[in-house]
C-alpha cells in the first residue's frame, strides 16, 4: 500500500529533501510522491517528519533480565520516543557472547518487538576480559559492532589483542574507556557528593582509560567508538586524536546532557548510573562537543530496572534510569533550552548514528531509503505518568513532567506504526 | 533547601525528623542545646528519669555495628520514659532495598513512635524518613560518611559551654575529615552556629578536595592549622587508611598530626581538646594531652545522652503537634 503524506516539514539534515513538504512512502520505501498514483493521502497538518532515532546503546535486559523489561516492552517504548531502531547491549544475562545468543536476540525482535533491534556482541568469551569472541561468527550473525560494555579487560594486553583482531577483520568495537583502580563510587567526586558522603567516582576512572584506549586504538589501526563519555577532559582528548586522523567515534548520554551532579541532591535513586553525572562544566563541554562535531552520536543508554532495584537508600540501588519513552521529546528540551540545536541533537541520533552501525541507508528521508521516519508535532507535548508508561523500568525522572513536542505517528520500512 | 535538610523541618521550620545538621538555622540549633540543658542536673549530670515520652517506643534500627552511640541512645529514651526496642540489622552492601523497605514496613505495623536509624549507606535516614507513616519521627545515627547530627550537636552543646557562642570562636578539626561523617556534620552546625573561623587540618590523601565552598580553610602543616584556635576537634583514624594506601603508619600521623602539649600550646591559652571517641592514645592524641586539663572528651559523652534526650523530645513533640 502506499501513501503520500503532505502539508509536512521534512527534517532531515543532509538530505535533498530537507525543508520539502510531502514524502511518499510505497513498498517499504521513501519515495517520490509524483511518481505515485492512486495513494493514500494523509494531511501532517504542518507537523514535522523526521527519518526514524536510531539509538545506539539501549539495554534491552533479553535474554535473562527480563524482570527488567523485554524486547516487546522496550522497543514498544522506543517507539513512544521517535526511536525507530535501537543497538542492543550485549550485558544480559547471559551475555551475548555465542552466534546462537545473536540470533536469539533477532528472533525475539522479529516475533515481538515493535523496531528495528541490532545486536552487538562482546568481544571476550563470558564478558571474562580474557578469551577473544568468536568475533567473525558474531559478525556473520548480525552483530553491528563487539564491545567489552562495562566489563574489564583482564589486562591492557588482552585488550590489545582484541582489538588487533577486530582491526584485522575489520570488525568495529565499542570501548566504555575506564581505569579499572580508579572505577567505583556511586557519584561524581565534587562538592554534591562530597557533601552527601557517597562513594566517590573521579574523572580520573574515565581519563586515564581513555588515554591508554586511544593509544591503543592507534597502535592496532582498530576502527574504535568510544561509548558514554563524560568529562570535559575526554571532549578535549577526542577532539585532539580526530585531529590527528583517528577513525574513531564517540557518544554522549542524553542524561549527561541534560542532568549535572546537582541531579542527586534528593538522593533520587532514578540519577544513579554507570557513569556519575558530573559537573555543569562538564555538562556544557559535552554539549559543545556535539555541537563542533566531536562527539558523534548522542544516546539514550536506556536501562529499565524493576521497581525493587531502586527501592533503597542511593548507593545500594542498581544503576541506570529508563530515558528511551522521552527521547525525541528530550532533543526538544534541549533546543527549547537554547543548548542544543534539533537539527544538530537529531543528526546525532540519526545520520551520524547510522554511519556508525554501518547502515547507510537509515537516518535519512531519501527516494529509495527504507521508509523509517516519524511525525512529529513540535507545538505540541508530552506529559509522562504511570498509567500510560510502556516500559517495564518505572525508573525514571519523566514521571509528572510535561515535554515539548509530540509523536503523531511512526513508519518502520514503510509499516505504519500509531501513537 | 533540599533532599535530607528539607525533608527534616516542617513548612513553618520546626524539626519533625533529625537528617543532618545541613541547613539548620541557628535558632533551631539553639532551642536543641537549650532544651539539652534543660536534661541535665545542677551537677551537670543528666536526669535520671522524666516522664515525658512515657508510652512511647523508640525503636533502634541499627544496620552497623556501634555500642556507644546506641547506648547513649537507649539511655537517653529510658530517661525519657519511654519503651525501647533495639534491633540489631546486620545487612551485607549486597542486600537489596526491598528488605530496608519492608523491614520499614513491618515495625511500623508494631506502632513504633520514633526510629533513631544507623546505617553504612550515606542517605539511609532520609530513604526512611521519606517514606515513613506520618508521625513517626526518625534520628539519624549515622549514615555512611555522610552525617552523624547529634554527635555535632553534643560537640556544639560542649563548645558553648565551655567557649561560648561559636560565632566568635576559631575551630580546628584535625585529621581524616574525607570518610568522617562527624566532621561534616560539625562543619554544618558550626556554619548555622555562624563560626567564622573553621579550619581542617591533614595530609591531602584525608581531606576532601572540596572544602572551599563549605568555608573551610585547608591546613597541611599543623602548626599553621592550630595557630590561635579556641577549639581543637581529634578526629579518629581508622586502621583501614593504612591498608588502602592513604597513609603511611600511625607512627607517622602522630608525628605529623598527633595532639601533643607542644603543639596545643600554639592554640589559645585555654583552648579545648575534643574527640568524638573511642580515642587512640599515642596516633590521635598524646597521653598527657588525653587526661589534660584542656581536654573536654568524657564531657562530650555526658552531653551525648543529654543532647539525644533533647532531640527525640522535640522532633516527637513536632510530630504530635502535626497529629492534633
Amino acid at each position: 500500500m502506499s501513501v503520500i503524506i503532505q502539508n509536512i516539514q521534512i527534517i532531515s539534515p543532509g538530505s535533498p529533501l530537507h525543508g520539502t513538504t510531502e514524502i511518499g512512502i510505497n513498498n517499504g520505501e521513501f519515495v517520490n510522491p509524483k511518481t505515485l498514483a492512486d495513494a493514500t493521502e494523509l494531511n501532517g497538518n504542518s507537523a514535522w517528519l523526521v527519518p526514524g532515532l536510531i539509538d545506539c546503546r539501549v539495554n534491552l535486559r533479553e535474554p535473562g533480565l527480563e524482570h527488567k523489561g523485554t524486547i516487546a516492552s522496550e522497543t514498544r517504548a522506543a517507539v513512544a520516543g521517535g526511536v525507530t531502531s535501537v543497538v542492543a547491549t550485549p550485558t544480559t544475562d547471559p551475555v551475548v557472547d555465542s552466534p546462537a545468543d545473536v540470533r536469539l536476540v533477532l528472533e525475539r525482535a522479529k516475533a515481538s518487538g515493535h523496531c528495528r533491534v541490532f545486536p552487538t556482541a562482546m568481544l571476550t568469551q563470558g564478558g571474562s576480559g580474557n578469551h577473544l569472541s568468536e568475533m567473525a561468527a558474531l559478525v556473520d550473525a548480525g552483530c553491528v559492532a563487539l564491545a567489552q560494555g562495562n566489563r574489564p579487560f583482564n589486562s591492557r594486553k588482552i585488550e590489545f589483542n582484541a582489538l588487533k583482531y577486530a582491526q584485522s577483520l575489520g570488525i568495529r568495537v565499542i570501548l566504555d574507556s575506564e581505569s579499572r583502580d580508579f572505577a567505583g563510587g556511586c557519584a561524581h567526586a565534587g562538592q554534591i557528593g562530597t557533601g552527601l558522603g557517597l562513594s566517590l567516582n573521579s574523572p580520573l576512572s574515565e581519563t586515564l582509560g581513555l588515554g591508554a584506549d586511544l593509544e591503543l586504538v592507534e597502535a592496532t589501526g582498530v576502527s574504535a567508538h568510544f561509548s558514554r563519555i563524560t568529562t570535559k577532559t575526554s571532549v578535549d582528548r577526542i577532539r585532539e586524536a580526530k585531529a590527528k586522523g583517528l577513525q574513531i567515534t564517540c557518544d554522549v548520554t542524553l542524561s549527561h546532557l541534560l542532568y549535572s551532579e546537582q541531579a542527586i541532591v534528593n538522593l533520587d535513586p532514578n540519577f544513579h548510573l554507570e557513569r556519575p553525572l558530573r559537573t555543569e562544566d562538564d555538562r556544557l563541554a559535552l554539549i559543545a562537543g556535539v555541537v563542533d562535531g566531536t562527539i558523534d552520536l548522542i544516546v539514550s543508554d536506556h536501562s529499565p530496572h524493576e521497581t525493587g532495584a531502586k527501592l533503597a537508600p542511593f548507593p545500594e540501588t542498581e544503576k541506570g534510569m529508563s530515558l528511551i519513552e522521552g527521547v525525541i521529546q528530550l532533543l526538544l528540551t534541549l533546543d527549547q533550552r537554547g543548548e542544543l540545536s534539533f537539527e544538530q541533537s537529531l543528526a546525532a541520533m540519526t545520520s551520524n548514528a547510522a554511519q556508525v552501525i554501518n547502515q547507510k541507508e537509515l537516518g535519512a528521508v531519501q527516494y529509495g531509503n527504507p521508509a523509517d521516519c516519524v511525525l512529529l508535532d513540535p507545538n505540541g507535548s508530552t506529559t509522562y505518568n504511570q498509567e500510560q508508561w510502556l516500559s517495564a523500568g518505572t525508573n525514571s525522572p519523566l514521571f509528572g513532567q510535561t515535554l515539548p513536542g509530540r509523536v503523531m505517528g511512526s513508519w518502520i520500512h514503510g509499516q505504519h506504526i500509531a501513537p | 533547601m533540599h533532599g535530607p535538610a528539607a525533608l527534616q523541618l516542617t513548612p513553618d521550620g520546626r524539626l519533625k525528623h533529625l537528617l543532618t545538621t545541613e541547613g539548620l538555622p541557628k535558632s533551631l540549633i539553639t532551642e536543641l542545646l537549650d532544651t539539652a540543658e534543660t536534661f541535665l542536673s545542677s551537677q551537670g549530670q543528666p536526669v535520671k528519669k522524666v516522664p515525658l515520652l512515657r508510652g512511647k517506643t523508640v525503636v533502634n534500627l541499627f544496620f552497623e555495628n556501634s555500642t556507644r552511640t546506641r547506648t547513649t541512645f537507649d539511655i537517653a529514651a529510658h530517661r525519657l520514659s519511654a519503651d525501647v526496642v533495639t534491633l540489631d540489622i546486620r545487612t551485607s552492601s549486597a542486600s537489596k532495598g526491598e528488605t530496608l523497605f519492608d523491614t520499614l514496613k513491618n515495625l511500623e505495623a508494631m506502632q513504633a513512635d520514633l526510629f533513631v536509624v544507623r546505617h553504612s549507606a550515606g542517605g539511609a535516614p532520609f530513604f526512611i524518613a521519606d517514606r515513613v507513616t506520618p508521625n513517626i519521627a526518625v534520628i539519624n545515627a549515622g549514615d555512611g560518611t555522610h552525617a552523624h547530627p547529634t554527635q555535632a550537636l553534643l560537640d556544639l552543646m560542649t563548645i558553648r559551654k565551655h567557649k561560648g557562642d561559636p560565632a566568635n570562636l576559631s575551630v580546628a578539626i584535625v585529621g581524616d575529615l574525607k570518610h568522617s561523617r562527624v566532621a561534616r556534620s560539625l562543619i554544618h552546625g558550626l556554619r548555622g552556629m555562624g563560626c567564622p573561623d573553621i579550619r581542617a587540618i591533614g595530609p591531602g590523601t584525608l581531606l576532601p578536595s572540596d572544602l572551599g565552598h563549605l568555608g573551610v580553610r585547608t591546613f597541611h602543616a599543623i602548626e599553621d592549622g592550630l595557630k590561635d584556635v579556641d577549639v581543637v576537634v581529634l578526629l579518629r583514624l581508622q586502621k583501614e587508611r593504612m591498608s588502602s594506601a592513604l597513609l603511611p603508619s600511625e607512627r607517622e600521623f602522630f608525628n605529623l598530626y598527633g595532639m601533643t602539649e607542644s603543639r596545643l600550646r600554639l592554640a589559645k591559652d585555654n583552648a579545648i581538646v575534643m574527640h568524638p571517641g573511642p580515642i587512640n592514645r599515642g596516633v590521635e592524641i598524646a597521653n598527657e594531652v588525653a587526661d589534660g586539663p584542656q581536654a573536654v572528651i568524657l564531657d562530650q559523652v555526658t552531653n551525648g545522652i543529654a543532647i539525644r534526650m533533647a532531640v527525640m523530645a522535640m522532633t516527637l513533640s513536632t510530630q504530635q503537634g502535626s497529629h492534633s
